[in-house]
């Protein structure tokens, strides 16, 4: 695997988004590239922002080509608060704009771009896996 | 990304260039701030350069929307790729703002 621990990360996302999407197991489809930019970029904004009290802490970050088919792999790994995204529910697109709520729609839009999104607490740590088949 | 707001017959344009993301978000907000004072606002958003939003511009845009219908005015978005679409498809926001 490809990866890069980013320390401390407060403001840190474009640089750790940079890092990821300039990995050689990223593709070089232009469809494809906007949909992983987009689910990098919440999952990534997701661990800055709120993983830890004031940003103080770390986010490694690593991405790996797996299988025949093939199957991009993207992994986010931090000390932070335990917090499943996974478990927050999706929100409620049939709403108009008066009752829709900022906010809920990041990890949505990693769920509905990528092909899974898995998330385990392992050794202290939050790990979240994401996966698209790369054809 | 660029924001650049011009005025042309009543309605007031707002052309979009570049990625809209993490970041950026806070001086586009900052860029569209003139368009939240006002009544009955007419906003046409040229997205013809917009190449990529993600929650955080799509946030903004719903804070338009929000302003706009409580100042009675309309606010719509215009020549948007694909792919953006697909993002205001996919949330639901594709109901909730005008794209033509």
């Amino acid at each position: 695997m490809i990866k890069k621990r980013f320390n401390p990360i407060k403001d840190k996302s474009s640089e750790i988004i940079e890092f990821l999407m300039s990995s050689p197991d990223i593709p070089e489809d232009d469809v494809l590239r906007f949909k992983l930019r987009l689910s990098i970029e919440e999952a990534v904004d997701n661990v800055v922002r709120y993983a830890y009290d004031g940003g103080i802490g770390w986010l490694e970050v690593g991405t790996k080509i797996e299988g025949d088919s093939p199957v991009l792999v993207i992994e986010l790994r931090d000390a932070g608060v335990p917090f499943n995204p996974l478990e927050r529910a999706d929100p409620d697109v049939s709403l108009g704009a008066e009752e829709r709520e900022i906010g809920g729609l990041g990890i949505f839009l990693c769920k509905q771009m990528m092909d899974s999104i898995c998330y385990r607490y392992e050794d202290g740590n939050n790990v979240l896996t994401m996966t698209k088949k790369i054809v | 990304m660029n924001v650049n707001i011009s005025n042309q017959e009543g309605k007031t344009i707002v052309r979009l260039d570049g990625r809209l993301d993490t970041s950026n978000v806070e001086q586009f907000q900052q860029d569209i701030a003139p368009l939240m004072q006002g009544e009955k606002p007419n906003i046409e958003i040229d997205c013809t350069g917009m190449t990529y939003t993600s929650s955080q511009g799509l946030r903004m845009f719903l804070m338009m929307q929000k302003s706009v219908m409580s100042r009675g005015g309309k606010m719509v978005m215009i020549h948007m790729n694909p792919q953006v679409k697909e993002v205001f498809d996919i949330t639901g926001f594709s109901n909730i703002i005008a794209i033509l």
